[in-house]
């Protein structure tokens, strides 16, 4: 366990309160002092609602039957409606959007007696894994600041990794939770399409949308799911005996860092060791799947946004601007066939997981990239840093399977290394179950970062 | 398929109803120059190769049924 509130796991945090060693108002203060001192460096914040959460605090009373969440400080990117507060989605363009409600999913968090205490920074509107947002600052990546945290979801991941809060939610669309996730020593659970509602969220891309969560382990994972599903299925037990586990055999493990390989090496291995059947398995072409991605998104980005654009389309970034000129140029047709070849993913993907009972790929080809990063190149081969970032996750919002990144290794850069564990669709609770017995092993812990 | 025009744009901009982009986001799609936008034309040459793509009946995708 951490010798630190800040950086200890929910399950910890729940077990010190239940035993009286920590109250829910001195944990709130200990985040609240953090995000002070800590967030002109992590930019990890941009909007705080701290009396609301000392005033909730300071009723709460926990006893062993309630929820572990009861008493727990988190955040949530802003995107995520919360009565009272603006939902800003990092853009000047609703710097003045007050939410008349709570999004769905933070109503659930605070039925389970979660604290909510600010919200996250961003890439303007999600659009973007980089993190890079001028508006409130880029989010530095605790293991190094010259770094990126990571995006969309850049200051969830950074707020976390900072020790700033205990859970944060995000937003997946292509990894946006899952990638900074990853390169920030974090886990992030991507559940299956649907099982968690996006209402009251501000969209990016309605069909590739997933509200996912940021925890510092798997089992956290677990507890913030179960508050969040519409339907939670009975608790799983995960068994390394017998797993079959799929090795993609094409695109998963090409063009990536050899440590980062190296890394994968040595949790299939574990799995191996522990009885799992490790099965190579072909996948579908993924030749054509950034262009599919990319022809969906943006129509549904600009028929979102085409609310805003005639008043106010000078504020947005003129990055975003071009993404959405991009989705006013594309054939009804084309945006179909996209959503048609989605369709054909996940038939054959349905069809690879008749074989296996989960999906093995690393997280990131890459570690975190320096800040300002336009390109990386991996042998050889020369592209965007954001796309490189989201190479392996953002099929899996295509086919709406649940996923999970977790650490399993240090680079020798000091920079964290995950990877990605793919189940079945609504196969939710196998997938952090055998996630949570991964990390159970002491082979995959990375250290805290130093952030002080 | 003949190469994207800049004209061809400004047409679906003046004529088919849409946000009123400017001439330069316009060239920019056509012939990125300023680094915010890469490949349009490339990303139109991709779906030309996916509409040669024979789907049968496979319809667009929706919604992941709920068990």
């Amino acid at each position: 366990m951490s010798s630190q509130p800040a950086f200890a796991t929910i399950g910890e945090l729940a077990e010190q309160m239940r035993q009286g060693e920590l109250s829910a108002s001195s944990l709130v203060e200990c985040f609240a002092d953090r995000i002070k001192t800590l967030n002109p460096t992590s930019k990890a914040f941009i909007s705080l609602d701290i009396d609301r959460a000392r005033a909730r605090a300071e009723t709460l009373t926990i006893d062993s039957a309630d929820s572990l969440l009861k008493g727990i400080p988190y955040a949530c990117k802003d995107l995520f409606d919360v009565k009272g507060m603006v939902t800003s989605g990092g853009s000047r363009v609703l710097a003045n959007n007050i939410a008349q409600h709570d999004a769905e999913a933070v109503t659930r968090m605070n039925q389970a007696g979660a604290i909510f205490i600010g919200k996250n920074n961003l890439h303007e509107f999600a659009y973007g894994a980089t993190g890079e947002n001028a508006l409130y600052g880029t989010a530095p990546n605790p293991y190094d600041r010259s770094r990126l945290a990571g995006g969309s979801s850049s200051g969830s991941a950074a707020a976390l990794g900072y020790g700033l809060c205990a859970a944060a939610l995000g937003t997946d669309t292509g990894g946006s939770v899952r990638a900074p996730a990853a390169l920030c020593g974090l886990v992030g659970f991507k559940p299956t399409f649907g099982r968690i509602s996006t209402e009251g969220v501000i969209p990016y891309s309605w069909s590739l949308d997933h509200v996912s969560t940021l925890t510092r382990n798997a089992a956290d994972a677990t507890l913030l799911f179960n508050a969040l599903a519409n339907k939670v299925n009975p608790p799983a037990t995960a068994n390394l005996e017998g797993l079959r586990v799929g090795i993609p055999e094409n695109f998963f493990f090409d063009r990536a860092d050899p440590e980062i390989l190296d890394s994968i090496d040595v949790l299939m291995n574990f799995l191996s060791d522990g009885g799992a059947r490790l099965k190579p398995v072909t996948m579908p072409s993924m030749e054509h799947t950034r262009t599919v991605s990319l022809t969906v998104q943006m129509p549904e980005a600009l028929s979102y946004h085409n609310r805003y654009l005639e008043q106010r389309g000078e504020l947005y970034s003129q990055d975003f601007r071009a993404g959405l000129a991009l989705g006013q140029c594309l054939l009804a047709e084309q945006y179909i066939r996209a959503k048609r070849f989605i369709e054909s993913y996940r038939r054959d993907m349905d069809s690879v997981f008749e074989e296996i009972d989960l999906l093995i790929t690393p997280a990131t080809p890459v570690i975190a990239p320096k800040i300002g990063t336009v390109e990386v190149t991996v042998d050889g081969q020369t592209e965007p840093a954001g796309n490189a970032i989201t190479r392996y996750t953002s099929f899996f919002n295509m086919t709406g399977h649940p996923a999970i990144t977790l650490p399993c290794g240090m680079h020798s850069e000091g920079l964290p290394i995950a990877a990605q564990l793919i189940g079945k669709h609504h196969g939710d609770e196998e997938l952090i179950a055998t996630a949570t017995l991964i990390e159970s092993s002491y082979d995959f812990e990375v250290p805290l970062p130093v952030t002080n | 398929m003949k190469r994207l025009q800049k004209q061809t744009l400004l047409g679906i901009r003046d004529q088919f109803g849409s946000y009123a982009w400017d001439d330069a986001e316009i060239a920019e799609l056509v012939d990125p120059q300023l680094g915010i936008i890469t490949g349009f034309q490339e990303l139109l040459d991709q779906l030309e190769l996916l509409r040669k793509v024979d789907l049968g009946s496979i319809p667009p995708a929706a919604d992941i049924s709920i068990k």
